[in-house]
C-alpha cells in the first residue's frame, strides 16, 4: 500500500514536471514582449547623458578609472533597474499564464553575458589595470553576445543590434586608445545608439505580436 | 477538510475545455505548441501516431473554434497541408494547462496528506 502511495506521488510529480516542460517549450517559441521600447529608448538617452556628464566633469578618465567606472556602472545599474522593473510588469500583462517562464527564459539568455562583463571588469582591474582602456570595447562585445543569445526570443531584426554592439566594441578597441582611451564617445555612442536602435525595432514589431500569449 | 477546500466549486475544474481534453487533440495541440511555424500534416500524423482520417477529424474539431489554422497549398505540384496553432489556440491551451496543473497538484496534495494518515493506521494495528 505504502509503495503504491509512493508510486502515485512520483507519477503525479512527473505529470507536474511534464506540464511545466510543455509550458517552457511554448515560452521558448513565443516572441518575448517584456522589453518596452520607451524604457529602452530612455536607457539610450541615459547613455548619452552619462557621456555628456563624463565630457563635462571628467577631464582625464584614464587617470581616474574608478570615477569613470562609478559613472558607467551607476548608469548601467539604473538602466538595468528600469528595464528589469518594466520587464516584470509588462511580461505579466502581455504574456499572462506564460509570464513566469518567459521571464526566466529572458533572464537565462541575457544575464550570463551581463555577469561575465561584471566579473571580467573586476578581474581585469585587479590583475591588469593598465589594460582598463579596453573596457568600453570589451563591455560592448560582451553585451553583443547577450543580444545574440536573446535573438531567437525577440524579433529577428534584433540580430542587427547584436551586430552593432559587436562592431562598436571592436571599433572602440581599435580606435579608442592612447589619448582617446575611455573617451565619452566610446560608451555614449555605442550604448546610446544600440539602445535606441533596439527601441526602434521593438516599436515597429509591436503590432505583429498582439494576441500572442 | 481544510478551509480553502470548502469554497463552492473548488474542485469543479471548469477550465478543462472539452475540445482540448481528449488524448489525440491534446497530442496535436502539444505538438503544434512546440512548432510556432506550424507542422506539415504528415509530420503531425507521425508525431501523434494517428491515421489520416483520425487526424483530419480531430483537426476539424480544433479548427471550428479557431484553435488551429489549416493552410492548403501546392508544393512540387502536390497538395501540401500545414497546421498551425493560432494565438487564440495558444491562449486557450495555456489556460487548459493551468487548470490541468491545478488538478494534478490537488491530487498530489491529497496523496501526500493521506499517506501519513494511512501509515499511522497501519502502525496502530501493529503488535506492540
Amino acid at each position: 500500500m505504502m509503495q503504491s502511495d509512493g508510486l502515485m506521488l512520483r507519477d503525479l510529480d512527473q505529470a507536474l514536471a511534464e506540464i511545466s516542460a510543455i509550458r517552457s517549450q511554448i515560452a521558448r517559441s513565443v516572441v518575448f514582449r517584456g522589453y518596452g521600447p520607451a524604457t529602452l529608448a530612455t536607457t539610450g538617452l541615459l547613455a548619452f547623458v552619462a557621456a555628456g556628464a563624463q565630457a563635462a566633469f571628467l577631464d582625464d578618465p584614464a587617470r581616474h578609472v574608478s570615477t569613470y567606472l562609478a559613472l558607467w556602472a551607476g548608469t548601467a545599474l539604473v538602466c538595468a533597474g528600469l528595464v528589469g522593473l518594466e520587464m516584470i510588469t509588462r511580461t505579466r500583462r502581455v504574456h499572462g499564464p506564460l509570464a513566469q517562464e518567459m521571464l526566466w527564459t529572458a533572464v537565462e539568455q541575457f544575464v550570463p553575458a551581463a555577469a561575465a562583463g561584471g566579473f571580467f571588469t573586476l578581474v581585469l582591474l585587479a590583475s591588469a589595470p593598465e589594460a582598463a582602456w579596453m573596457l568600453p570595447g570589451l563591455w560592448q562585445v560582451i553585451f553583443s553576445l547577450g543580444v545574440f543569445a536573446s535573438c531567437r526570443f525577440l524579433p529577428p531584426a534584433i540580430f542587427w543590434v547584436g551586430g552593432w554592439y559587436l562592431a562598436a566594441g571592436l571599433g572602440s578597441i581599435a580606435l579608442a586608445r592612447g589619448e582617446l582611451a575611455l573617451s565619452p564617445a566610446a560608451m555614449g555612442v555605442g550604448f546610446g545608439v544600440g539602445q535606441l536602435l533596439t527601441a526602434l525595432i521593438l516599436h515597429f514589431h509591436r503590432e505583429e505580436g498582439e494576441g500572442d500569449a | 477538510m481544510p478551509r480553502r477546500d470548502r469554497s463552492p466549486g473548488r474542485f469543479a475544474y471548469e477550465g478543462l475545455d472539452r475540445v482540448i481534453h481528449e488524448r489525440a487533440r491534446l497530442s496535436v495541440l502539444t505538438s503544434l505548441a512546440a512548432h510556432p511555424k506550424g507542422l506539415a500534416f504528415g509530420d503531425l500524423k507521425r508525431l501523434c501516431r494517428l491515421t489520416d482520417g483520425n487526424l483530419s477529424r480531430h483537426l476539424r474539431i480544433l479548427e471550428e473554434p479557431g484553435l488551429v489554422e489549416i493552410t492548403k497549398t501546392f508544393r512540387d505540384n502536390r497538395p501540401h497541408t500545414t497546421c498551425r496553432l493560432t494565438a487564440a489556440g495558444r491562449r486557450r491551451f495555456l489556460e487548459y494547462l493551468a487548470v490541468l496543473e491545478t488538478v494534478v497538484a490537488d491530487a498530489a496534495t491529497a496523496a501526500r496528506d493521506e499517506a501519513p494518515a494511512r501509515r499511522g493506521l497501519v502502525k496502530g494495528f501493529a503488535p506492540a
